[in-house]
């Protein structure tokens, strides 16, 4: 297990530079001109233009430029985001512990309702619980995350006053700015708890509910369906038949025997929406200002803010490739006969 | 037993419910709290030139003089007390305040007047607002890099030190005078925008900005500011006093040592929160005191009639922008498909198609002004008769404007080119910016009623992206462009140059020059006496419109929009916030 870990971990430098070439060779195809839109923020500016391209050296060629990138990056700079107004790291250190609170608060409701579900539906084949929980997960997968986030918004938030948007309400976000509470983590909820504030914690939790409940929505019919079809595989197999003659309950048969098999479909899906929640959550974090890492890197794709684009990039594929070991790993847990030495 | 779990279970739910009752509850009384969108770009006043920033910066630093409220013809002194110009126009005198404190506790003096201008001057990094500074006090715009190049000798740098330096004067520790090159009546409008805001140069020097001497002016030449201390920390003399901005959100409080008025309000916080929505709801729910809506539509449609909700707005408002469409009188022709052939064949147009009057009156006659502001603005705009803004000084609301006549517009058209227009058609493309629901109408208008005239003409609208837009925009490539400006500072000239002059930025990247059109804009902007200078302005504006190098959109009538509890507030277009923190109240 130890060989195989090593042998993925030394894939990742390959993986970053290959991706780092590729977003460095795209944004050649843009002329110098098109890059300045990174700092012209008003018509005013239309008329610096010359300067600005020659101020950020944006008409160095490919080579200079990617060199230029990479030995700040090998010096543990990755560079100053226009979009961000600060270094990349800077903003990344900020905004991953944010995202990466949503996905752990998200994900465990996305997979346990998915699994829950889909197992429901399974087991009662083509019975008015199975009909039910297909036209949830028809409805939740062909629900835009915006219409139903927005729906949310309106209608609980605006209409009935609960929740909130933001990270915090207006109060601690005042306090917070001024000091004297420490973010050891960066996740709102850990860090309240750590500094002793049950009220911090308590306001940070009401303000992730309707992201959370969004992503669960939208992302948990994905797991129900895979669940579902998955099971039904398992349960039209031999070895069911046979602990079924055998004389089991149909209890253990389903949980013990069947949906054990019927998780390692599952178990990759929810590895990659583990690695897509903490990369961020574009629509969501926008509709709830969440201030995540989702909501940076669309800003920063948008005005072609190189170094941001770069920095997200990076890290998606380090999140990416740990993902998957992290997948392979629990397909051994959850069955045994899966060895990788 | 039964009971007791519905207890148990129900407790918490009770407890919830009262803390979800307390969490969000409105703001405090003392608390400002502005959902706004678009993130300020940086706090350093030399190299701040966007309104997010420019938002913060007028709360948190302060200027000589300022506008008297909602005014921009009446003055008020902040840092100064009276200033004095020199008969010949090129002396600025000011007299400053005693007893003003920095927010650090530093005392000002003189030395942080002469920090604060000549910081801009070395600076004057290319995406700042410094160029307007150096255009009145040395005489050039760009920084000594650009005027002077990397090669020059360091005698020529020396004598580019020796000019800064000789720009500003300390006369004494309360008397500062601004030396400039030639008559600017522009100056003490442009002393009142935040990149002249006056910084805490102790303070600065301390937090590793440029030490304020020549030992090392020449590391700070066209530096990026962003990558300095002064990018998110402040010490200024404002009302306000910086305790964080994070790269998103910004929180201020009152500075209680401030030289003025104590103001009402204690708390601030500025919040980018850019899902409309979200900030619509939250002024619903109180949490927000006032939100950016920019479009009337939404305005209309969705916000006036909440209960608690105050939209402010005054038929006398009016922003300090001006749109118009540009017509291009020298396209650039090379690999450029917006012109199609590039010859008048029926299929293109030829690079030099619009120095032609006629085609450029029957364009004008082709604009619905009218139309313009009853659909785009909901009937709240306001027609402008030259690409100045109404409030400025020199506007004439008397002069005459194209507005929709298809009949001129065909007279025009059939004698263009010699009647060639007419016989054999063309073919052109408008471009507009994606996302500027505004201009894309008024390209889609301008093809419609073109297109109505003769079956030859096609105009085609297309959507570009931002970088593309600037890219094509810069290489003067678009054969009509609808482009705006918004006041640096509120002086006719800002507009007037720009739009008219040979030299001005919207004239010469779309040829357009016109001698009578120079020497009137050259006196114009030497003038000082008021009364002369708004007559010249009125003869530019009346010779504008026989010329036709643009037609003016209409601009949109502005609107503030606060909770009801919220007082005080004004508009005046040259705060990029509007109105002053320090001014409100809130009930």
């Amino acid at each position: 297990m130890l060989g195989f870990l090593v042998r993925r971990l030394l894939q990742l430098p390959f993986v970053l530079f290959a991706v780092s070439l590729i977003i460095v060779g795209l944004l050649q195809l843009l002329t110098p001109a098109q890059r300045a839109a990174a700092f012209v923020r008003s018509e005013q500016q239309l008329q610096n233009i010359d300067q600005i391209i020659e101020q950020y050296n944006l008409d160095e060629n490919f080579v200079v430029q990617y060199t230029t990138w990479l030995k700040q990056v090998l010096q543990g700079n990755l560079g100053f985001s226009t979009s961000s107004k600060e270094p990349v790291l800077t903003t990344i250190k900020k905004r991953l512990p944010v995202s990466a609170e949503l996905a752990l608060y998200a994900f465990f409701p996305i997979v346990g309702f998915g699994i829950w579900l889909g197992t429901l539906a399974a087991v009662n084949r083509d019975k008015l619980i199975d009909q039910l929980v297909r036209i949830l997960a028809i409805m939740g997968w062909s629900l835009p995350t915006f219409v139903f986030g927005i729906w949310l918004l309106a209608w609980v938030y605006g209409g009935l006053g609960l929740f909130g948007i933001g990270r915090l309400s207006n109060e601690y976000l005042i306090e917070l700015a001024a000091g004297g509470f420490t973010q050891y983590t960066g996740l709102m909820t850990l860090d309240a708890l750590l500094n002793g504030r049950l009220d911090i914690f308590w306001d940070a939790l009401m303000h992730l509910v309707m992201p959370v409940l969004t992503l669960t929505v939208v992302s948990g019919a994905q797991i129900m369906r895979v669940m579902r079809s998955s099971l039904l595989d398992e349960l039209g197999k031999d070895y069911v038949r046979t602990a079924r003659a055998k004389g089991l309950s149909e209890r253990v048969v389903n949980l013990k025997h069947a949906r054990r098999n019927a998780l390692i479909p599952v178990i990759t899906l929810a590895g990659l929406m583990f690695a897509f929640l903490l990369n961020g959550v574009v629509v969501t974090e926008t509709i709830f200002n969440y201030p995540g890492i989702g909501q940076w890197a669309a800003q920063a794709a948008v005005q072609l803010d190189v170094p941001a684009v770069l920095g997200f990039a990076m890290l998606t594929a380090v999140i990416v490739v740990l993902a998957n070991i992290l997948v392979d790993i629990l397909y051994a847990v959850v069955d045994p006969r899966i060895r990788y030495d | 037993m039964k009971q007791a779990s519905v207890k148990r279970f129900l407790t918490p739910l009770a407890v919830a419910g009262l803390a979800l009752g307390g969490a969000f509850a409105a703001s405090d009384s003392d608390t400002f709290v502005h959902l706004t969108f678009g993130n300020v770009d940086t706090l350093d006043p030399a190299q701040a030139y966007d309104t997010a920033s420019g938002y913060i910066l007028e709360n948190i630093y302060e200027t000589l003089y300022t506008y008297k409220k909602g005014s921009l013809t009446e003055y008020e002194p902040l840092l100064a007390t009276s200033y004095e110009v020199s008969e010949d126009g090129k002396t600025y005198t000011y007299t400053l305040r005693k007893g003003v404190k920095f927010h650090s506790g530093n005392e000002f003096t003189c030395r942080d007047v002469e920090y604060s201008i000549e910081r801009l001057l070395v600076t004057n990094p290319a995406d700042s607002a410094g160029w307007f500074y150096a255009e009145s006090l040395l005489g050039v715009s760009g920084n000594a890099k650009d005027v002077l190049g990397e090669d020059a000798s360091d005698a020529e740098y020396d004598a580019f030190w020796e000019k800064i330096d000789n720009a500003v004067e300390c006369l004494d520790d309360y008397t500062v005078q601004f030396n400039l090159v030639a008559p600017d009546p522009a100056f003490f409008a442009k002393m009142m925008y935040t990149a002249a805001s006056i910084v805490d140069s102790k303070w600065a020097i301390e937090h590793g900005a440029w030490s304020g001497t020549k030992a090392d002016w020449r590391d700070w030449i066209g530096v990026d500011l962003r990558q300095f201390d002064l990018h998110t920390a402040a010490s200024g003399t404002g009302a306000y006093r910086l305790v964080k901005w994070d790269g998103k959100d910004v929180v201020a409080e009152r500075f209680e040592d401030y030289w003025g008025e104590k103001p009402q309000i204690k708390n601030v916080l500025v919040s980018v929160v850019d899902e409309e929505s979200a900030r619509i709801e939250a002024l619903r729910q109180g949490d927000a005191d006032r939100i950016t809506v920019n479009d009337r539509a939404v305005l209309e449609t969705q916000i006036r009639g909440i209960p608690g909700v105050k939209v402010w707005e005054d038929p006398a408002w009016a922003p300090a922008a001006a749109t118009a469409v540009q017509f291009n009188f020298n396209i650039s022709g090379q690999d450029n498909p917006l012109i199609g052939s590039g010859k008048l064949d029926g299929k293109g147009i030829p690079p030099d198609f619009f120095t032609d009057p006629d085609v450029r009156k029957g364009f004008a006659y082709a604009i619905d002004q009218d139309a313009l502001v009853d659909e785009l603005f909901l009937g709240k705009a306001v027609k402008l008769t030259m690409p100045l803004p109404p409030s400025f000084l020199g506007y004439d609301e008397e002069l005459p404007i194209y507005n929709l006549d298809l009949d001129k517009a065909e007279e025009h058209l059939r004698k263009a080119w010699g009647g060639q227009v007419w016989e054999k058609g063309f073919e052109l493309t408008i471009a507009y910016n994606t996302g500027n629901t505004i201009r894309q109408t008024v390209a889609e208008m301008i093809k419609a009623n073109i297109e109505a005239l003769n079956p030859k003409f096609k105009v085609n609208v297309v959507g570009l992206q931002w970088p593309d837009f600037l890219s094509k925009s810069r290489d003067k490539q678009l054969p009509i462009a609808i482009l705006g400006w918004g006041a640096d500072y509120a002086d006719p000239d800002n507009f007037i140059y720009t739009f008219f002059h040979t030299n001005g930025f919207f004239a010469s990247r779309n040829s357009f020059s016109n001698p009578e059109m120079d020497a009137l804009v050259e006196e114009a902007r030497t003038t000082i006496d008021p009364e002369k200078r708004a007559e010249l302005y009125s003869r530019i504006g009346q010779l504008g419109y026989e010329l036709v190098p643009y037609v003016t959109i209409p601009v949109p009538s502005p609107f503030i929009v606060t909770r009801d509890n919220i007082e005080g507030v004004y508009y005046n277009p040259m705060y990029s916030g509007r109105f002053l923190w320090k001014h409100i109240v809130k009930k």
